[in-house]
């Protein structure tokens, strides 16, 4: 869940999201699902001329599986609170390991 | 075995009539046809049949009188062939013809048959066609049982079976034929009459016993129109003949004649017609039982053809028709069922009586329901696709997902675990301005504000349906709460562990997509790793070290982390009002608070002996050589107390020298007074200290008293290589702070009076200082940054800012010591600047006018 709510965070801020067949799609986030899909609103490919049946798309909605990176808004990340909310999710899993 | 000699035995148990097919009977084209072939079929077909016999009358054996018939003269050769030999030829031809000619009818028969057995009680309604088919059933039924009985009247038999044996002997025209076979097809019901009152008694009951409306869907001959008169006229017919029956003792004598007739020619149709449309109907008229015959044709009628129910409708009662006259001002009604009936009953002569005002109320009120109705007929056009199943299946699944989506974890542990689960959200949401929610509202809220929606939907829908809305309301919660009761059992068996398996399967759902194998970490190891850790630390292995220090960095976090968890948790402070046991809750929470600290106090290892072994000397300085922790320092500043804060600056100055960001950037020969960049790794971290712990070091002595600003100060001379740290950024800027501190204490305390001065202090300040000064001063020239010779980028503020600081304690000799060791550096500032862009010269300057100005002096003296 860590990175389910961290996507959360960063909706409405732009975002280029890099697919596995190497599109690289930039746009505003609109919103995440626990799988991780992803809408993007407003967006443009990076390589337009390369991809040019995208031009025309305005929106779109990505399986969270054929994601590879998503390139972030540094400015909209806490990478202290990132850090301890990766601490707490790494006691959970950690705690619920043992727990059984 | 009857008492009266009646065959008793049902149809049934006589088995049916294969020759009276019913309405699941398998057609049997040719049943008819078989039961003729024996008498005129093959008659027809037999060449020795249509031969004309004149053959016979020729005698071959006489050949004694040729003499007298040919002559006695040799036979010549002129043989005659256009007289006899012609006439032959053209008789043959005729034959041809006629033979051709006969064929079509006994092929027509058949055909005849074959529609027989489709008898769907409608034929009648037909075209004439299939008229015929009638005539052959009525022979079926009847002809067989006249042939069998014996008893027969003789004429009768004669009359049938004599004409057919002569038709078999002599030739009968094709006129005669085709007459023969219209008039059969137009008194199948004369045939059957007969057949009907000449049964014998084994085969009466049948006919007799049938009631009328019985026999009639089987034997649809009975009202089986005649060609020549339409659907109206068939009503009379058909009940006529039936009514034959009871009556037949009177037309008994028409009826052997019809029998004939049914073999012979015109003259019984020309007989039967008006005997049939005209002569019955007043022979009937008069008799007793007309009228009550007459009721069951129409009966029968109805039974036979529901669509001509209009008649007797329309004879109803008139309430229907007032009924439909009241709706129709109501303006056109789709829905006039039940509902719209039931008052209208009544209305018609009520709407007269009523007021202007109430009919108008009246009228409004039909339309709105007439409009009502309209609405519900629009909206029962897609009724019936969802069963009340399928909707109810669709709603669990949707609630289904809710719950799993949101309710679990929550129902389980409560809004402290949706902060586990979503802590970065909910901290980021709380830090940046809440975007949608409140961040500590408990998630489980959305479930119930989704199921309350749900819920809410049908209640609207109740209002209108008040019945059916309130069942469906009910069931909808139960499905919500067995939905949800679901959702909470779901969780229970999330794994799935195989009886000797290492690992265990975990289901995954909407929360957790796939933890698919989950194996359990066995508690030994922990601690196994946690003893083994000290190997490697005394194995000076650098790594291992590392490894252990970012250990105990992560253990500091997570015991920072409990503390702030359990700051959250703080129970209202108490007062003189509050109950004892939220006292004792607070007593509580402060002890747990104590432990905390105590265990957060543990892990930061300030008190901790230094390890003499370990690289970096003491697991406090070690903790702070790397990034992490020196992030963590403001963190554990704000939970721990002035005793402790005091303990960790004291510590930061003892070790001040094996503090990374001392050691590394102070250049590795003391004696070497060349000016050397730290690596870039180490400038990083100098910057970080700078941000991160310097803050909350600045923080804590701007409110310490001289005291221990002079013990700091004396711990440092004292422990620490003060030439060496003069060099460094951070040893500058701890100095830095020491020095501006006891100078602001000192104006502070002339400010106020003299009288609280502790003049033991000062004199310790001051000796302090001036040993400070002394060791400074040799190291002065050398403690600005080699990037002074990259103007641009010159970070030499701190140093600026230290010498400042110490010009202002400085007495007048101290002060021009000081102008002369740094005024190369001063002048050499200057002069850069005005070689570089006025925004970073002005900047520059500013920092060189720190020290300055602390001197009484301005840049702008010089520049001039």
């Amino acid at each position: 869940m860590l990175f389910f709510s961290f996507f959360k965070t960063l909706v409405d801020h732009e975002v280029t999201v890099e697919l596995k067949n190497d599109i690289s799609i930039r746009g505003t986030l609109k919103s995440v699902d626990q799988f991780l899909n992803i809408k993007l609103d407003n967006i443009n490919v990076v390589e337009e001329m390369k991809y040019p049946h995208l031009s025309s798309v305005k929106n779109v909605f990505i399986r969270g599986s054929v994601v590879r990176y998503v390139h972030l808004p540094s400015g909209a990340v806490d990478t202290a609170l990132l850090e301890d909310a990766t601490r707490r999710e790494a006691t959970q899993a950690s705690a619920r390991a043992k727990q059984g | 075995m009857s008492f009266f000699g009646f065959d008793t035995s049902l149809p049934k148990d006589r088995g049916h009539n294969p020759k009276a097919p019913g309405f699941s009977l398998a057609p049997d084209p040719f049943a008819g046809l078989s039961s003729r072939t024996g008498g005129g079929e093959k008659e027809v077909l037999d060449f020795e049949d249509t031969y004309d016999g004149l053959g016979d009358q020729l005698d071959e054996t006489g050949d004694a009188f040729n003499d007298d018939t040919f002559g006695e003269e040799p036979v010549g050769k002129d043989f005659d062939f256009s007289g006899q030999t012609s006439k032959i030829s053209g008789t043959m031809q005729e034959e041809q013809a006629f033979f051709d000619a006969r064929q079509p009818p006994p092929k027509m028969s058949p055909q005849k048959l074959a529609a027989k057995p489709v008898r769907s009680g409608y034929e009648g309604y037909k075209q004439a066609d299939y008229i015929p088919s009638l005539e052959v059933n009525a022979s079926l039924w009847g002809m067989p049982s006249k042939a069998k009985s014996p008893d027969l009247s003789a004429s009768h038999r004669q009359q049938s079976s004599g004409p057919s044996v002569q038709i078999g002997r002599k030739m009968m025209s094709l006129e005669e034929v085709e007459a023969a076979m219209r008039s059969q097809s137009q008194k199948p019901a004369a045939v059957q009459q007969s057949a009907a009152q000449h049964l014998p008694p084994p085969s009466q009951p049948i006919s007799q016993a049938f009631p009328q409306g019985l026999s009639l869907p089987g034997y649809p001959t009975f009202s089986a129109p005649s060609p020549q008169v339409d659907t109206t006229q068939q009503r009379a017919s058909g009940g006529p003949q039936m009514l034959q029956r009871p009556t037949k003792a009177s037309d008994q004598q028409v009826l052997p004649h019809n029998g004939a007739q049914g073999v012979q020619a015109q003259t019984p149709q020309i007989l039967q017609r008006p005997s049939q449309s005209q002569a019955q109907p007043p022979t009937l008229t008069p008799g007793p039982q007309a009228s009550s015959n007459r009721a069951s044709p129409q009966s029968i009628q109805i039974l036979q053809n529901p669509n001509r129910v209009p008649g007797p409708a329309a004879v109803q009662p008139p309430q229907v028709a007032e009924g439909v006259g009241g709706m129709a001002p109501t303006g056109p009604t789709h829905g006039r069922g039940l509902s719209g009936q039931v008052p209208i009953v009544t209305r018609p002569e009520q709407l007269l009586g009523l007021s202007e005002d109430e009919r108008a109320a009246f009228l409004l009120e039909d339309a709105r329901r007439a409009k009502r109705n309209h609405k519900i007929y629009l909206l029962s056009k897609d009724n019936g696709l969802m069963t009340p199943q399928d909707k109810n299946f669709i709603t669990r699944i949707q609630l289904q997902q809710l719950v799993t989506a949101t309710g679990n974890v929550i129902d389980e542990h409560g809004p402290e675990a949706a902060l586990n689960e979503d802590f970065y959200y909910q901290v980021h949401a709380q830090i940046r301005g809440p975007p949608r929610q409140n961040p500590h509202q408990p998630l489980s809220q959305f479930a119930q504000t989704y199921l309350f929606q749900t819920g809410g939907r049908p209640g609207n829908a109740n209002r209108r349906h008040p019945r059916g809305g309130e069942n469906h309301v009910q069931r909808m919660e139960q499905q919500v709460q067995r939905a949800v009761e679901a959702a909470k059992l779901k969780p229970k068996n999330k794994q799935l562990v195989i009886e000797g398996s290492l690992g265990k399967i975990s289901f995954s759902n909407a929360k957790t997509p796939k933890p698919l194998l989950n194996i359990k970490r066995p508690e030994s190891r922990d601690l196994r790793s946690q003893s083994g850790t000290h190997v490697p630390t005394r194995s000076n292995d650098s790594v291992a070290t590392r490894r252990q220090t970012l250990k105990d960095i992560e253990r500091l976090y997570m015991t920072l982390m409990a503390m702030e968890d359990h700051e959250r948790r703080m129970p209202p402070p108490p007062n003189e009002e509050t109950p004892a046991d939220l006292i004792q809750e607070h007593i509580e929470w402060r002890q747990k608070m104590q432990e905390l600290n105590q265990s957060l106090w543990n892990d930061l290892k300030v008190m901790e002996p230094i390890d003499p072994n370990s690289p970096i000397g003491h697991p406090f300085m070690a903790i702070l050589s790397l990034p992490k922790g020196k992030k963590v320092i403001p963190r554990v500043f704000r939970h721990i107390d002035d005793q402790q804060r005091i303990t960790i600056l004291t510590m930061i100055c003892l070790y001040l020298d094996q503090l990374d960001v001392v050691r590394l950037a102070a250049p590795a020969d003391p004696n070497d007074t060349t000016a050397t960049l730290p690596p870039p790794a180490v400038r990083d971290s100098v910057e970080l200290f700078s941000q991160a712990v310097m803050p909350s070091l600045f923080g804590y002595v701007n409110d310490a008293p001289l005291q221990i600003v002079v013990g700091l100060l004396g711990l440092l001379l004292d422990r620490v290589n003060t030439a060496l740290i003069l060099r460094t950024k951070v040893g500058l800027a701890i100095l830095t702070m020491l020095v501006s501190r006891a100078e602001l204490i000192k104006q502070a305390t002339s400010a106020q009076s003299t009288q609280g001065i502790n003049e033991r202090e000062w004199q310790q300040w001051n000796a302090l200082y001036n040993q400070l000064f002394d060791k400074a001063e040799p190291v002065l020239p050398y403690i600005f940054p080699p990037s002074t010779n990259h103007p641009s980028d010159a970070d030499d503020v701190h140093v600026w800012q230290f010498l400042a600081a110490m010009a202002v304690g400085a007495n007048e000799d101290q002060q021009r010591r000081l102008v002369v060791a740094v005024k190369d550096c001063v002048n050499d500032t200057v002069e850069q600047s005005k070689a570089l862009p006025p925004e970073i010269a002005g900047r520059r300057l500013g920092n060189v006018n720190l020290f300055m100005r602390a001197i009484g002096l301005d840049v702008d003296l010089l520049q001039r």
